[in-house]
Formats: structure tokens, sequence, C-alpha cells
């Protein structure tokens, strides 16, 4: 009867185990594919770098310091390897991309261009969506911190190795989201 | 204990208004099993209905009208499930954006889908100048959502990710899939009330009513067979024409609440309560045109897309414009 006891008792605490294991898996994955998203959107963003600097160049190819700070920081996004460097450098970008846009401000045949017009909106909608992709990234590594740091799951993040990951700062610059509106 | 679905969205939603905290993933749970409740509900109503039709024009074959309504019921259920979407889509003339025509739009279904963590969800554009959006679906993999011209036109890009936020909050908590059920199940009670109805003037049920009783008398077996069939007209007649309006009232309750939920979960994605509320602010403020939408897909709409009036309205398909703003407002 004992024997029978203990025996149930082993067989629920490995269930136990188990089922936290799988979460803590669960919430990982979730997290470092959350990554992935923001990604998509950085590379995104590289793409259209070239096209969009052809463009402007057409109206304004003087303004040369602004052009190299774009090609700079796009050098330093496809060599940014990790998480770190490459929020880094996609910061670094932001930063670059406003100040060549600010540029246009100046050339009113250039803001008219229909290809400048598109490119503009391709990029603050890239920016727009890498801001809501840092969102669900954050949400996923709280939710992952917390599942290792609270109860029943930090009793096995020793085990398994598991450290809180970090979050992605979001850069002062961007809290404030420019307000574009292409409705036509 | 596998993550669900929904887990970087809080688990808890706090109610702005009432104080009241509703579990999300017990909400789309709850969704889930109604869904299926109804379909259940609606196969034995069905086969109430075909039962005492029987019993009044013809019960030797019964068992033939209750097979009809069963396969009727079912085929009715899996429409709803496949093609709902669909048919709400055309009923509402929305035709597949583009992201060439509409690029400003997609790109923010995007990015709100990627805060939501939902896949994007198929996009389509009404022409029609009132500001509106519905989102209709299955489930977050097979679900779509639609805009007005108007909406695009009226409102900033913030207030279009709160509406969009709204809409892809009824595809997450499984609204989606709850109001396509119900709209079928409504839908086949109506179908069956008009055909009772046609029937009826055209004489092929009076015997129940007397009218040609004598002469149909002998079918059913003498006078204690014609009181019976009297009072299953009754049933009949309560069952028809009770059950769609039972049925409308359950929708406008659910969807009510339904709306104030996926304001809070939409204001939680975008993170800008304000957001949606200016554009509700702007939704309300329309005076031009009204969108003609049959009575089957209105109560799918973000604002109402007939509404002027104003107060507490059992009818109503959605809670006042102004307290739904004043939520937000607070949250």
């Amino acid at each position: 009867m004992a024997t029978i006891v203990v025996l149930v008792i082993l067989v629920i605490l490995a269930l136990m185990v188990i089922a936290v294991y799988n979460r803590i898996i669960g919430l990982e994955n979730r997290y470092q594919n959350a990554w992935s998203q923001i990604d998509v959107q950085l590379k995104r963003r590289t793409d259209l770098i070239p096209n969009l600097v052809e463009t402007v160049k057409g109206y304004a190819a003087h303004e040369k310091a602004v052009f190299e700070e774009v090609a700079h920081s796009r050098q330093a996004m496809m060599n940014a390897k990790g998480v770190n460097e490459a929020a880094g450098a996609a910061n670094m970008m932001t930063a670059a991309l406003g100040r060549l846009f600010a540029i246009a401000e100046n050339y009113p045949e250039l803001k008219a261009n229909e290809n400048f017009k598109m490119l503009q909106e391709e990029l603050s909608s890239v920016e727009n969506k890498i801001a809501y992709a840092r969102q669900f990234y954050n949400d996923a590594v709280l939710q992952y911190n917390n599942g290792i740091e609270q109860m029943p799951g930090m009793f096995l993040a020793g085990p398994m190795n598991k450290k809180p990951a970090v979050f992605l700062e979001i850069p002062e610059a961007e809290k404030e989201v420019p307000k574009v509106s292409f409705a036509s | 204990m596998s993550v669900p679905p929904s887990a970087v969205l809080p688990d808890v939603i706090t109610d702005g208004a009432t104080g009241r905290r509703i579990s999300l993933l017990d909400w789309q749970a709850t969704n889930r099993r109604l869904s299926w409740l109804l379909g259940l509900v609606m196969a034995v109503l069905l086969g109430a209905i075909a039962y005492l039709l029987a019993q009044v024009t013809n019960p030797a074959s019964a068992t033939f009208f209750v097979a009809v309504a069963g396969t009727l019921g079912v085929g009715q259920t899996a429409a709803a499930y496949w093609f709902s979407d669909q048919l709400a889509l055309g009923a509402a003339g929305a035709r597949p954006a583009t992201k060439d025509e509409h690029r400003y739009l997609v790109n923010v279904t995007e990015a709100v889908a990627i805060g939501a963590g939902v896949p994007t969800p198929r996009i389509y554009v009404i022409d029609s100048p009132a500001p509106n959006a519905f989102a209709t679906g299955r489930d977050p993999k097979h679900a779509s959502i639609a805009v007005t011209k108007g909406l695009i036109d009226t409102l900033d890009r913030q207030e279009l990710e709160g509406v969009v936020a709204h809409e892809m909050s009824h595809v997450k908590n499984y609204d989606i899939r709850f109001m396509s059920m119900l709209a079928a199940t409504i839908g086949v009670i109506v179908i069956l009330r008009d055909l009772v109805l046609r029937w009826y003037q055209f004489g092929a049920l009076g015997g129940g009513f007397g009218g040609s009783r004598r002469s149909r008398g002998g079918r059913s077996g003498g006078d204690g067979g014609n009181r019976g069939q009297g009072i299953m007209v009754i049933l009949l007649v309560v069952l028809l024409v009770l059950g769609p309006i039972l049925g409308t009232l359950l929708r406008l309750a659910v969807s009510r609440r339904r709306e104030f939920l996926a304001d809070a979960t939409g204001a939680y994605i975008t993170r800008n309560p304000e957001g949606l509320a200016s554009a509700l602010g702007k939704l309300a403020a329309y005076q031009g045109e009204g969108l003609a939408v049959s009575e089957g897909v209105r109560h799918l709409f973000i604002v109402n897309p007939l509404a002027k009036h104003n107060g507490v309205d059992l009818f109503a398909t959605h809670p006042p414009i102004q307290e739904r703003i004043d939520r937000l407002h607070r949250m």
C-alpha cells in the first residue's frame, strides 16, 4: 500500500516537472521567435535604403554628410551580430533616417516625388512595425523572466541553466511616434 | 501547462468602468465553448421545429422532417464555420485591399498584427464614405478585417491603428467565431419562420388553424388530433416568432460586452487608448451618408452603421460611443 502511494506521488511529481519544463521552453522559444520578427523588419529597412538614397540624391546631391551617416549606419546594421549589436545599429539607423527626412523637408520637389512618398510611407511603416515588434519582444521577455523567476519555474531554472533575458531599451527620441498621415 | 497563444497579452484586463477583472484566456475559452453550444442548440431547435411542423401537416412524415432539419442544422453549422466570413464580406460589399492601392492600410494592419502577436489577417476595403470597420472569420489563422474607404480617409495613423487593434482583438478573443455561429443560428430560424409563414399564407397549414379543418380532419384522425394540432400550431408559432427575437436579444447583450472588451484589448495592443478614443469620437461625429448593409452583418461593425440614436436601447448592438470613449480615457 505504502509503495503504491509513494509511486503515485512520484508520478505526479514527474508530471509536474515535465509541465514546468515545457512551459519554460515554450516561453523561451516565444521570446526568441519574437526577436526574429524585429530582425525581419530591420532587414526590410536596410533593403529600402539604397533606393531611398538614390531618390534623394536626385534632388539634394550635395547633402553628403547625411548620405554618409545613412551609409555608415547601414554598414553597421549589416555587420551587427547578436541582439544587442543589432539593436544598437538599428537605433543609429533610425537617427540617420530621421535626419535624412528632416533635410528632405527643404526640397519641395523631392517631397512631391511619388517614389519618395512611397519610400517615406514604407520606412515610417517599418519604424512602426519595429516599435510593435519590440513591444511584443519585451512582453515575451517579461513572460519568460517571470516564468523562470517565479514559482514553480524558479526550481527548474537553475538545473535548466536558464538566465533572465534582457529587455530592449526604447531610445528616448523614438518614444514620440511621428505623426505621418498619407490619407488621400 | 502549455503556453497559451495569447500569453503576451496580460491574462487579466480590468474593465475601466466597473473595475471588474476579466481573464482574456477564460474569455477565449468561453467563446469557443459557446460557439459549439450554439451549434447544438440550433440542431435541437431545428429538430423541435421540424417535429412540430410534421405534427401540423403530416405526423407520419415526422422522421423525414426531423432528418431534413438535422441535415440542415449540421450543414448550416459547417457552412457558418467555413464560409460565414465570405458571406459577411460579400454582404458588406468588401473587396480585397492591395498593397499598391491601400499601402497605408496594409502597413498599419501588419504593424498591429505584429504587436498583437497574430498572423496578419486578410484585409478588405468597402467603398463607402461612412467610416466603419469589422472583423470576421473562424480563428486568428483564418481571419479577415474590412474597413471602409471613409475610415482610411478620416483617421490619422494612430486612430487607424486603434480601430484595427480593436478588430484584431475580436479576432484574438474568438469573438469572430462566436458571432458567425450566432448569426447562422438566427439565420436558420428566420428562414424557417419565413417558410412557415409563406406556407400558412398559401393555406398549406390552414388545417391547423381551423379554416379548412373539416376537409383535412380525416388525415390526422378525429377531434382529439385536431386539438393536439391546435396546440402544436401555437407552439410552432411561438417558437418561430420568439426564437429570432430571443436570439437577437442574446446577440445584442453579448455583443455590447464584447465591444467594451475589444476596446480594452485594442488599447493594450497599441498601448495608446487615446488613438482609439479619438477615432471613436470621429466615427460618432460623422454625419454623412450611411453605410447600407443588411441586418445580418450590422452587429459586426465597430460602430452601428445606422445608429443616430442615443440612450440605452435594448436593441442596440453597440454601447453608446461616449461611454466607450470615457472608459478608454480612464485606462
